[in-house]
């Protein structure tokens, strides 16, 4: 479903990412592990086009998206969060995520229904997200004013507003306690069910080890390892690179 | 005291004008988050368009509207694609710096095609009062209050209510995060950028029919009114605009009435100063400033 194919993003002299190719799945949960500036999150930038690839090609569904503008790549299908929360604060709850309705079914309404709507074409596809995200008692509320699990929890949400194919999820783990950890798998693992496919960014080794079907270990941008989570446990060069020294 | 309430009621209204052009600039700033000096002239541009219309044509007062409020679109449009579309988000300076050429550029332009300086423009009602008690206002001030004034409640409107709306408030809080979500930012500040404009080409019309004449200095009048106006109301903030506006007006009528007319732009100065000496984002921008300033000792 996803295709990079020698996806390489040099920063001057640093190879944040150096030819990358991996592959993930239709209906798949994908783990992309590895130790602080191992270029995970510049992967997730370079899918997104957040900056410009140095080389390489992103395929997504067989359709070429390399260096395409942020709001294209939600067009095609996929949307991301954020390692550090990037909600709207100004805007209430329900807001955020009629903000993020970008979905092919909703662009098809037109110029006028869509940008001059009022937003209740969307309200029930909100609401879903909200009782999924456990939010629909915070709905009016101002995104800034909520407790940093709910943040994270509304991100998500925003995330799926769009109905996309492929959700990135850049550390959602970052900052919870073992209870948000194992509602946060639990919700990873609903997604899948829904037919979601997803990237999953993370630290929090039990989450990743846990939830996944497939992970890469990147080291210096570069892939080292992939394979299933019982086969990254054992390997040698893994262990070396990252599970010997971090926090697992 | 019934002086001092005449010179607000008048003060209203010419306010509802600068509240208009307020809206424009605070519009610009909020999504862009860079000046657009050249917002003054591109008004001054839709305005003498009016006047052309007017001149050549005899048209009517709606179509001359319309011909203003076109014109100062056609030319906004031109300034965004030139000064801030093609520049880097991250040179707001530069930016600034090239809407000023700009706007030397319209001044000459104009000036070459309309070498005479003062032109009419048609009066809205013209010399007719309005009395009700013991105050009266002319008929043209009124007009101009109540087109104002629709024009901000659909502002708000289009703000406050709808997913475009929406969607330029969260260009304004956070442009990276709202191209994530999926919005195309280029195209919701073009299109703010065309409302901001539009509002601005409005108000030109409104305060050239009140002035019944345009002159190429009415850019730089302009952007002054505007600017001043903003930023008493807070920068970026579109109540803040609103009230902005209407305050300007209202202290200049009655610094026109109790300390004569050679004082009247001084007095807009004091009082701006006064504003950002005590609240340095503005009347209604102090909360947006102090979340900016928490965001950003937060990282």
């Amino acid at each position: 479903m996803l295709e990079l194919h020698g996806l390489s993003k040099h920063f001057g002299g640093v190879r944040a990412v150096d030819d990358l190719s991996l592959t993930v799945n239709q209906g798949e949960i994908f783990g992309l592990i590895g130790p602080n500036g191992s270029g995970k999150s510049t992967t997730v930038n370079l899918v997104c086009g957040v900056f410009p690839t140095t080389s390489g090609a992103v395929l997504f569904e067989g359709q070429d998206i390399t260096d395409a503008p942020s709001h294209r790549v939600v067009a095609a299908g996929i949307t991301r969060t954020f390692q550090n929360i990037r909600l709207f604060g100004d805007l209430t709850v329900w807001q955020n995520l009629w903000v993020a309705q970008n979905s092919a079914e909703e662009r098809s309404r037109g110029w006028f229904g869509r940008w001059l709507g009022g937003g209740q074409s969307g309200r029930g596809d909100a609401d879903e997200l909200l009782k999924f995200a456990g939010l629909e008692h915070r709905s009016g509320e101002l995104a800034r004013n909520l407790a940093f699990g709910e943040q994270r929890r509304l991100e998500m949400a925003r995330a799926l507003a769009a109905r996309p194919k492929l959700l990135l999820l850049d550390e959602p783990a970052a900052g919870m306690n073992a209870e948000e950890v194992s509602q946060l798998a639990d919700r990873i693992r609903a997604l899948r069910r829904y037919g979601m496919t997803i990237l999953l960014v993370e630290h929090v080794m039990e989450l990743v080890m846990g939830v996944t079907d497939r992970i890469a270990v990147l080291n210096f941008g570069q892939k080292i390892a992939e394979g299933a989570p019982a086969e990254i446990r054992e390997d040698p060069a893994v262990r070396t690179a990252y599970l010997g020294t971090a926090d697992a | 005291m019934a002086d001092f309430l005449q010179n607000c009621l008048d003060g209203i209204a010419t306010g509802a004008a600068y509240a208009l052009l307020a809206l424009g600039f605070t519009l610009i700033f909020g999504v862009l988050r860079r000046l657009n000096l050249s917002y003054g002239p591109s008004i001054m541009a839709g305005v003498f368009a009016g006047t052309a219309l007017y001149m050549g044509f005899n048209a009517g007062l709606a179509e001359i509207a319309i011909a203003t409020v076109i014109g100062a679109v056609v030319v906004g449009a031109y300034i965004e694609r030139l000064c801030f579309w093609a520049i880097r988000k991250d040179m707001a300076v530069a930016s600034m710096v090239s809407s000023f050429v700009i706007w030397m550029q319209i001044e000459e332009a104009v000036t070459l095609l309309f070498p005479d300086r003062t032109y009419a423009f048609p009066g809205i009602l013209a010399d007719a009062v309005v009395e009700f008690g013991p105050f009266f206002l002319r008929a043209s001030s009124l007009a101009m209050l109540a087109i104002a004034a629709i024009a901000v409640l659909g502002l708000l409107a289009l703000i406050y209510r709808t997913h475009f709306g929406l969607a330029v408030r969260a260009v304004s809080e956070n442009p990276e995060a709202a191209r994530v979500a999926g919005v195309n930012t280029g195209l919701v500040t073009f299109l703010a950028f065309a409302c901001a404009s539009a509002l601005g080409g409005l108000a030109g019309f409104l305060i050239a029919a009140g002035d019944q004449q345009i002159t190429p200095l009415f850019g730089l009048w302009a952007t002054f009114k505007g600017l001043i106006a903003m930023m008493l109301g807070g920068m970026g903030s579109i109540p803040g605009a609103v009230l902005g506006g209407l305050l300007l007006g209202v202290v200049e009528a009655n610094a026109l009435w109790y300390l004569g007319v050679e004082t009247r732009d001084l007095v807009a100065y004091m009082l701006l100063f006064v504003v950002l000496t005590f609240r340095p984002g503005g009347l209604m921008g102090q909360a947006a400033l102090m979340a900016r300033r928490a965001a950003e000792s937060r990282v």
